[in-house]
């Protein structure tokens, strides 16, 4: 091991016992208040908001981890061994967020044990949800696969680039797939488009970068003479342009779809009327700016507790993006009438938010023990 | 091969809501659950507003969205007779059909109680299904998405399956005026006093929805989706075949 590559292990016991405690807390308040009251506990409806704040967590959980893994697969076959401190890390920090993504989707799902062992072998060539479990199953192998080589001390940027290629490959077909899900809904014209999947692949990408950010600085306790130098120049130098550039790629898609949407007259684009309306979508565009100034400028992108604030403002923009993607495409009524009001009301129950705070608690977890069994060191 | 489709007649309907009372009572409904209701709206500003209604079952669509879109193929198209069914024994509740049907008809009853008291309370079930009525229908077919639910899963109007697909072979439609075939026709039909449905074959030449579609510009609601509703609407009078859909608060929206 290098200094380069050592991180501070204090941290991550602590972290790893916090967030053990946490999630084993609100996955049995979860599972309580599941049993008790089955999914009346989530405030979805039958008016019309059918997929709500799990569906929400459950895509942020799974874009950031296909994010974190394409940031990782790209970053070491582009730049090699200048990403090679960052790589181990980063796959087991994808790894660690489609944990908390696929827990959420479980208690979200009516049958989800039926859901594992029906979907692959249904051979429904027609829906886009039977590709996209097949590509998370081919992401997750990868990914597994890829953690278990790049550990191997003989591990070289050769000998690991099929896998990476192919990891890489079935990160984008991941986050595409899910961008088809919603994209695909014709009669649904706020989702409905075809550059959905590639809106899609370019926030995974924002957010990944962030996440990347975010955890490798929290594993040394965000304290910048604890980083190694390889690190820091890494975050400051070239990986922060990328991160600049991806916040503005991914700002045009924000900032396009809602320009059309707003000047469409398609029955279901009135929800971007209501989403411009709310403080959200205004935190959302602040928290997106002012990463994307930060992480221009040279001068404060060097400094590791901006590059932290610069991740965090991300991971909300992102998240309240998702939030309003997912609900924005439902709060129409398809029939509007006497008893359906023009808009529908939505506000995630109090299980629906415990399971955001399971699934980071256990995202957490399952990073921190990485960092404990020394997985997250690169050889 | 039947292909069994409704036509509604809007001119006729008198939004008295007989059909989705007989459907509930028919298959043992949850309140709210109406896999067949009728949509009340309004169009038009005072002085010049109109109260209408839109009778809305499941379409039985010929190119079902919610078929094509099933990961686990849960929902299928029965090829004989052409009725759209949700076999419960495979269904995950992931509520994608739900999401991708234009038409709002399917149901996810695991949701919060639309009427209180909660019936499923009051009547639960001990075999893991969402209530036990104390009265309800003998037919019970899980495959079929006939009977009361299991938890988890997603339902819809079956155009009373149990019923049509006992109907003789080659009959060109489905009429309550017929003695010898009235117990084949869907509840939702058989009920409706002003006769504002019929019910057939839409692949018999002589049958009478085909000739009601034809001499009556039979409409199918939302046809720009390309679903292709086995439900037409008839209208050539006061009533619109297809409700504008903004009508309603265009304004504040
Ligand atoms: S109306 Fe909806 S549920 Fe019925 S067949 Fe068509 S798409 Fe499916
Ligand atoms: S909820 Fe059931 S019927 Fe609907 S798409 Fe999912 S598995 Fe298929």
């Amino acid at each position: 091991m290098t200094t380069a590559t050592m991180d501070n292990k204090g941290i991550q016991m602590p972290i790893l016992l916090v967030a053990g405690i946490g999630f084993l807390i609100t996955a049995g308040l979860v599972m309580f208040n599941l049993s008790s009251q089955g999914h009346a506990a989530f405030n979805i409806s039958n008016d019309g908001l059918f997929w709500g704040f799990p569906i929400v967590v459950y895509d942020f959980f799974l874009l950031t981890s296909t994010g974190i893994a394409m940031v990782a697969c790209f970053g070491f076959l582009f730049t090699g061994e200048t990403f090679r401190p960052l790589f181990a890390r980063s796959l087991w920090l994808a790894l660690a967020g489609l944990s908390g993504g696929v827990a959420v989707l479980m208690m979200e799902l009516g049958y989800p044990l039926r859901a594992m062992f029906l979907i692959p072998f249904s051979f429904a060539f027609s829906s886009p949800l039977y590709w996209k479990v097949l590509a998370v199953i081919g992401f997750t192998v990868c990914l597994l696969l890829l953690i278990w080589r790049a550990r191997a001390t003989q591990s070289t940027l050769d000998s690991l680039r099929g896998l990476t290629r192919l990891t890489l490959l079935f990160a984008i077909l991941v986050t595409a797939l899910a961008g088809v899900v919603y994209g695909s809904q014709s009669f649904r014209p706020f989702w409905a488009s075809g550059d959905i999947p590639a809106a899609f692949i370019v926030e995974s990408i924002v957010g990944g970068l962030a996440f990347v950010y975010f955890f490798t600085l929290l594993a040394y306790g965000f304290q910048a003479d604890k980083v190694p130098v390889s690190i820091r120049s890494v975050f400051a130098g070239r990986m922060g342009g990328v991160f600049a550039w991806a916040i503005v790629l991914h700002l045009v898609f924000v900032v396009g779809r809602t320009v059309n949407g707003l000047y469409g007259n398609v029955e279901g684009l009135q929800a971007w009327q209501y989403i411009v309306s709310s403080p959200l979508y205004w935190i959302e565009l602040a928290a997106l700016m002012t990463a994307l100034v930060i992480m221009f400028s040279h001068a404060l992108r060097r400094n590791i507790l901006v590059q932290v604030a610069a991740a965090v403002l991300v991971m909300v923009g992102l998240f309240i993006g998702r939030y309003e993607y997912i609900i924005g495409g439902q709060i129409i009524p398809l029939f509007k009438g006497s008893w359906a009001p023009p808009v529908l009301s939505y506000a995630p129950s109090s299980t629906e938010w415990l399971l955001l705070i399971m699934a980071i608690f256990l995202a957490n977890v399952v990073n921190a023990l990485g960092g404990v069994l020394g997985i997250t060191r690169s050889r | 091969m039947a292909k069994w489709g409704m036509v509604i007649d809007l001119d006729t309907c008198t939004g008295c809501q007989a059909c989705t009372t007989a459907c509930a009572m028919e298959n043992s409904r949850l309140p709210g659950e109406n896999w067949q209701d009728v949509l009340f709206y309004h169009e038009g500003k005072y002085p010049n507003v109109q109260l209408k209604w839109l009778p809305r079952p499941c379409m039985h669509c010929e190119n079902p969205s919610c078929v094509s879109v099933c990961p686990t193929r849960a929902t299928y198209k029965d090829p004989e007779g052409g009725f759209v069914l949700i076999d419960w024994n495979r269904c995950i509740g992931c509520k994608y059909c739900q999401v991708a049907c234009p038409y709002g008809v399917r149901f996810y009853t695991d949701e919060k109680a639309v009427v209180q008291p909660d019936i499923r309370t009051v009547f639960p079930s001990e075999e893991g299904r969402q209530w036990d009525p104390p009265w309800k229908g003998p037919q019970d077919d899980p495959r079929r998405g006939i009977g009361i639910q299991p938890h988890g899963v997603v339902s819809k109007c079956t155009f009373c399956y149990h019923k049509v697909s006992q109907a003789p072979a080659g009959v060109p439609d489905l009429d309550e005026d017929i003695p010898e075939l009235k117990e084949y026709v869907p509840a939702c039909v058989r009920v409706c006093a002003p006769k504002a449905r019929f019910f057939g074959d839409l692949d018999h030449p002589e049958s009478r929805v085909n000739k009601l579609i034809a001499d009556h510009r039979g409409t199918r609601l939302k046809d720009e989706t390309g679903n292709k509703p086995q439900v037409y609407y008839l209208s050539g009078g006061a009533s619109a075949a297809v409700p504008s859909l903004r009508a309603v608060h265009q304004d504040k929206a």
